[in-house]
């Protein structure tokens, strides 16, 4: 059962992952396509940006953050906490866990496919978060059954899903032989132009419409261009960084497990080669690449400190994960 | 009731400027809640503690560490942090135009709708342009001391901005072949193709809620009175057997549903 001890959202947490392929594997489950079953695992298909940084003293030592009653004056633990939602007229509704779970979607391993439709017919809009799908069964041929046919038919899959307590609304895709799973958004989490209040379409000059055609097309191109998509302010600061660390300025050694960790990974979460398991699952020759130049900056550094701080991740006592649950903000839906 | 503008700027291509305002497409509606002392109900406060000591940490003394290694970081200063901030800009850069199937959905973040600010002749003049020729632009811009990459498109006439991921967080492939023994018969994708077009249906997005949403915010109105209510739980299913004899069932109970 869902419990607010859960996190609240398939919510990769930044610089755990960064080889092209070493993604997360999240969560487990079937599709269910009339009565065809095929075994899935949800891997992360999203890098987290480098651009995170952790909280320290001018000293260097590590920070985190503490929970205190704003009454009594002192810390609490986490399982000191309950949520409260605040009424229109400022009365304080306290939910406890129990309730929590009362309302919670029931567990389900199956993502359950409700519908085919054609892909142009989703708009760009309704599209939250990208997932894959790698074949988990003995067999990947009905994985691949579905893929292909939804290639051939041009239709995506929608469906539905409970993973961590919340149900998502998703739309399966076929992406050059794999299946990619992407949250959507529910409609009414949708504005309209009207509802925005933005003018009503006005009649225009068709010779106006012919001079932006033009400079569209002077601007066109068949395809995207990776280059001008790279993240500008990771490259400004791994620059500076890297500027100061060869004048050995501010560079801090902090010890220790808490200090090398702080943005932790999912607590169940295993990371797993998503080449690989697409390689074992579909074929020994199967033929598999990234996209080109995709890849992030400073490889090496970023794997020799993802490896640290899987070691030292793993002396950690259960203990710890418990505390990691709070964020900022108590959402829940 | 009308939104109000987060942002504008100024889209520029070729000779044009065109004026726009940024308006949120997505509406929040998920359930806030403040966590409290379960003892006295009293809302809780956050403190910046020193993980070794348990010492408050006063604001003026907190840094920002980039991670460089294992046992690394760089301290970055609050003045150099700041000179990372990109100058402000009210210019959106058209980079190019590319058909709307060159950007995967695995790009997208975050929609914006925009709204003409000043000449809305060239607003929707530009929109009916874009819209002719399928196109969609790349764009870059600063808004609100960030940097943003961002895909312009046309939805009814009206111009829609979603910002873009990063190339360094998107995976993606270029190809895959799967291995013969896992290549499905043709009888196989024939049936598959049966069952698909036995649920086909148009995209509705109306039919779909968010029932767990739902049934939070029915047991907070419920608790605000005084009440309670009683959760209904869902019932699920599953099947075994072959490929094939799976794909016939499911193709004969969607028939039988049709004809009903």
């Amino acid at each position: 059962m869902p419990s607010r001890k859960r996190k609240r959202a398939p919510e990769p947490e930044p610089e755990e992952e960064s080889s092209s392929a070493r993604v997360r594997s999240l969560w487990s489950g079937t599709i269910t396509f009339g009565l065809v079953s095929i075994p899935v695992d949800l891997l992360t298909a999203v890098r987290p940006r480098q651009t995170a940084m952790k909280l320290v003293d001018t000293d260097g030592h590590a920070l985190g953050r503490q929970y205190h009653c704003s009454k009594e004056g002192k810390k609490l633990d986490y399982d000191d906490l309950v949520r409260g939602y605040e009424t229109d007229d400022g009365k304080m509704v306290v939910i406890t866990d129990k309730e929590f779970e009362s309302v919670a979607p029931e567990m389900s391993a199956d993502i359950e496919l409700r519908s085919f439709v054609p892909l142009e017919q989703v708009p760009a809009l309704y599209f939250q978060k990208p997932y894959f799908l790698a074949p988990a069964g003995k067999s990947a041929k009905a994985y691949v059954l579905l893929a292909e046919t939804m290639k051939r038919t041009g239709r995506v899959a929608i469906g539905s899903f409970v993973m961590r307590g919340h149900e998502y609304l998703v739309a399966i895709v076929p992406d050059n032989g794999v299946l990619r799973l992407d949250t959507l958004r529910y409609a009414d989490e949708i504005r309209t132009p009207a509802a925005i209040g933005l003018p009503k379409h006005p009649k225009v000059a068709a010779a106006k419409v012919t001079q932006f055609a033009k400079e569209i097309e002077a601007l066109t191109h068949k395809e995207l261009k990776i280059a001008e998509l790279e993240d500008q302010d990771a490259k400004k600061l791994q620059s500076l960084v890297e500027a100061k660390q060869k004048e050995r300025d501010d560079v801090i050694h902090p010890k220790g497990a808490e200090a090398a960790e702080d943005t932790e990974g999912g607590e169940s979460a295993k990371v797993i080669d998503l080449m690989e398991v697409l390689r074992k699952s579909l074929s020994k020759s199967a033929v598999v690449r990234t996209a080109e130049a995709s890849e992030p900056i400073n490889l090496a550094e970023r794997r020799a400190q993802r490896e640290a701080r899987s070691a030292t991740a793993k002396k950690k006592t259960p203990a710890k994960a418990k505390r990691k649950a709070p964020r900022k903000r108590a959402r829940r839906s | 009731m009308a939104a109000r503008a987060i942002w504008k700027g100024e889209l520029q291509l070729g000779k044009h400027n065109v004026g726009v305002k940024f308006y949120s497409a997505i509406e929040d509606r998920s359930i806030r809640f403040h966590l409290l002392h379960e003892k006295d109900k009293a809302p809780v406060e956050q403190h910046i503690v020193r993980k070794d000591t348990g010492k408050d940490v006063p604001k003026e003394e907190m840094r920002k560490a980039f991670a460089v290694g294992p046992n690394t970081a760089v301290i970055l200063q609050p003045e150099e942090l700041e000179e990372l901030v990109p100058p402000e800009s009210r210019e959106i850069e058209l980079l190019r135009f590319v058909p709307a199937s060159a950007v995967g959905d695995q790009w997208y973040e975050r929609p914006y709708y925009l709204g003409p600010d000043g000449h809305t002749d060239d607003y929707f003049a530009f929109g009916e342009a874009l819209s002719r020729k399928e196109a969609i632009g790349i764009a870059r811009w600063v808004m609100r001391k960030k940097r943003y990459l961002g895909a312009i498109s046309v939805v009814d006439g009206y111009l829609i901005m979603t910002t873009l991921r990063r190339a360094e967080q998107v995976v993606s492939f270029s190809g895959i072949e799967p291995a013969k023994s896992a290549t499905p018969q043709a009888n196989e994708l024939k049936l598959a193709e049966q069952l698909v077009k036995s649920i086909e249906a148009d995209f509705d997005p109306e039919q779909w809620q968010n029932e767990y949403r739902v049934r939070l915010l029915k047991l907070i109105e419920a608790k605000a009175r005084g009440e309670k209510i009683k959760p209904a739980p869902v019932k699920k299913k599953r099947a075994e057997g072959s490929l094939a004899d799976s794909l016939k069932a499911s193709l004969a109970a969607a028939k039988e549903k049709k004809v009903a």
